[in-house]
């Protein structure tokens, strides 16, 4: 039988963990296959995941992976998809298709300071690939975290955060003050401002809201980082995840094939569409 | 291989094949639409061009990709609905429509083959009209590398004589389908290859729209992107989307979940053309959207077709058969918007 790529394969949710609560909910899902399967991601690529009678969302894969036993993906509940991903209990069936984009080039990375800029539920995207640099830390500079959410409610990954200011730099910081809060009250471009990264032999990753990434972007030129040292991802809306049903492009470029791993020296040069 | 086929003969060729799905074009309440010929002595070529392209037969306006149900230990069952590798013969088919298929050709292959579109694909044989008289007062094909009696695409190519068809097979699919009735069709007489030249000068003569230096358009697309010229030329635009339905080479999609029941669950995800001049084709959940206005989208289209599309495979994604122009209800026409490109800032 020949390859139809449309079929998405059927997974097991195997654990489902609340984030955030309230209108903006997150929640971390875990699957696994439930046949056999040949689905081998890279940093920053993503998957087309189905609820059958929904319909279909790209979702970045959260987990690293080195990680072989789960697929792990983050996601905010905001339409039709999502809000029904949100209702189900561990043991449902989901479809999982891909992986699909192209990936962070973390083997080009080996011997740099790597530092990562995520906000709100930007993190997932991020997470793949901090988590992989992380498990060969060897290969790595200096790692450093820059991630700020709206509230410390609407933080993910809370918990793993806490370990993980053990292993390396975390700069947190929320958009407006609030009670016991230690850390950084500001957008995240103002937290890069007032902690000055060095640019020297360093990559940047920044995922988030678009009005974020641009003045992150803005932040670090400031410090003189050049446009080859800043990487982003771009979400544009997707419904085939492979270049053909026509929606996800910028300029000749489909965000689903050809992204949604951009460098800011390639992002630049294509037209304002995302 | 060149022939000569009377066109008393034409519907006897079409009875020896019987073990193809047939598709002509037939005239319905005074539309063109290709449709699947049920009668051989119905079939007319001598038509200007359907309404919509062959393109509908290959990929279907809706289709559904797989049926999906209730099941015990997987919780869900998928079955796949590729559709059927059925012999299928195009009758018709004006050069501009085949080439336009060329073009979807290149979207549906790469590193995702699209079966769905292939399994109908490869089970076509096109069977060309030259076009003696340009079918519509817009046909532009001379300015995009096309001709009225391109051979592009197509596995057999017919040229309307008068009394008679001359008959160019083109390929092995074409051969076969000469081959069905190899006795009907006879040699072709010296003065016949004269008569064809002459017939395709006259035709070229008869189209008159032009678009002037179309291999410049590409980098003054680039050049303009962020000029006002856009809300200008997009200023009539009703979002109707007719303009891309009927294009040929248009292939945007939509991928949606129709349910039949909840409980059990069982439904099938369903492919359907979807359209860029629609706000929604963009729009995030967020509700941001990329492309948040007419100026932008029209922008889309035309950059698609003439920049986009020609740096990724060398080809404009336009054949000049003119749908757009005609169709459109606020006269938005292509050819003036790409001369205006070209003359923008000169
Ligand atoms: C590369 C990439 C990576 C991403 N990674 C993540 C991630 O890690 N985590 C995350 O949370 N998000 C991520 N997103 C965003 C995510 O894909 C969207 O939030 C998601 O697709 C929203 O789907 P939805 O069905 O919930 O939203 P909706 O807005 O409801 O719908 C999406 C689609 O369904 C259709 N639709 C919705 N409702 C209806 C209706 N009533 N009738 C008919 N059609 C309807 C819409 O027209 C639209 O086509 C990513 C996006 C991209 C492109
Ligand atoms: S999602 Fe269909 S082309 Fe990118």
């Amino acid at each position: 039988m020949e390859h139809n790529e449309y079929i998405p394969k059927p997974a097991k949710l195997i654990s489902i963990k609340e984030e955030v609560g309230g209108a903006r909910a997150i929640k971390t899902f875990r699957t696994q296959f439930i046949d056999e399967h040949s689905f081998s991601h890279q940093c920053g690529q993503c998957a087309m995941l189905s609820v059958f009678g929904k319909g279909e969302a790209m979702i970045s894969i959260s987990s690293s992976p080195l990680q072989k036993d789960y697929h792990q993906f983050s996601i905010l509940k905001t339409g039709r998809v999502t809000s029904a991903l949100h209702e189900m209990v561990e043991g449902d069936t989901i479809g999982i298709r891909g992986p699909y984009g192209n990936h962070f080039p973390i083997d080009e990375w080996k011997g740099k300071n790597l530092v990562f800029i995520g906000g709100g539920i930007g993190l997932a995207p991020i997470w793949s690939v901090l988590q992989t640099a992380l498990g060969k830390k060897e290969d790595y500079g200096e790692l450093t975290l820059f991630y700020g959410s709206r509230t410390s409610k609407d933080q993910v990954f809370r918990e793993e955060l806490k370990e993980l200011k053990k292993k390396m730099t975390v700069h947190l910081s929320v958009d407006v003050e609030e009670p016991g809060w230690q850390e950084f009250v500001g957008f995240v471009p103002a937290n890069i401002k007032d902690k000055a990264p060095n640019p020297e032999n360093t990559i940047t990753v920044t995922c988030g809201p678009p009005i974020m990434i641009k003045f992150a972007i803005l932040a670090l030129q400031e410090f003189g980082f050049k446009d080859e040292q800043l990487y982003t991802t771009v979400e544009n809306k997707m419904k085939c995840g492979i270049g053909k049903c026509g929606r996800c492009n910028i300029g000749p470029h489909y965000v689903c094939k050809d992204g949604p791993v951009y460098s800011w020296a390639e992002l630049k040069n294509l037209p304002q569409e995302y | 291989m060149e022939k000569i086929l009377t066109k008393q003969t034409f519907p006897q060729w079409i009875e020896k094949l019987k073990s193809y799905t047939i598709y002509a074009p037939v005239k319905d309440e005074g539309h063109w639409s290709y449709e699947i010929l049920e009668d051989a002595a119905s079939i007319s070529p001598e038509y200007p061009n359907a309404v919509e392209s062959p393109k509908k037969i290959i990929f279907p306006q809706r289709e559904i990709l797989f049926d999906f149900g209730s099941q015990e230990n997987t919780g869900v069952a998928v079955n796949e609905n590729l559709p059927a590798e059925q012999p299928t013969v195009i009758f018709g088919v004006r050069p501009c429509d085949a080439k336009a298929l060329t073009l979807t050709d290149k979207v549906f292959s790469g590193d995702f083959e699209d079966p769905y579109y292939w399994k109908r694909r490869n089970a076509a044989v096109l069977v060309g009209l030259a076009c003696n008289t340009p079918p519509s007062p817009n046909c532009f094909c001379l300015s995009v590398n096309g001709s009225p009696f391109s051979k592009e695409g197509l596995d057999v190519l017919l040229t309307d004589l008068g009394d008679a068809y001359f008959v160019e097979v083109l390929t092995e699919k074409g051969e076969q389908l000469v081959g069905a009735a190899g006795n009907l069709f006879s040699d072709t007489p010296d003065k016949t290859k004269s008569e064809v030249k002459k017939l395709r000068t006259e035709a070229e003569k008869k189209i008159t729209r032009q678009v002037k230096d179309a291999d410049r358009i590409p980098a003054k697309l680039k050049e303009i992107f962020d000029e006002p010229f856009w809300e200008d030329e997009a200023l009539g635009c009703i979002r109707c989307g007719i303009c891309t339905y009927l294009c040929p080479t248009c292939h945007c999609f939509d991928i949606n979940d129709e349910v039949a029941s909840n409980s059990p669950l069982k439904g099938k995800r369903v492919r359907t053309w979807d359209n860029c001049q629609f706000p929604d084709f963009t729009m995030h959940s967020s509700g941001h959207n990329p492309r948040p206005d007419k100026a932008s989208r029209l922008r889309q289209r035309i950059s698609h077709k003439y920049n986009y599309f020609v740096e990724l495979y060398n080809e404009y994604q336009c054949t000049g058969c003119g749908r757009c122009i005609d169709k459109c209800p606020v006269g938005i026409d292509i050819i003036e918007v790409l001369n205006k490109v070209n003359e923008y800032g000169a």
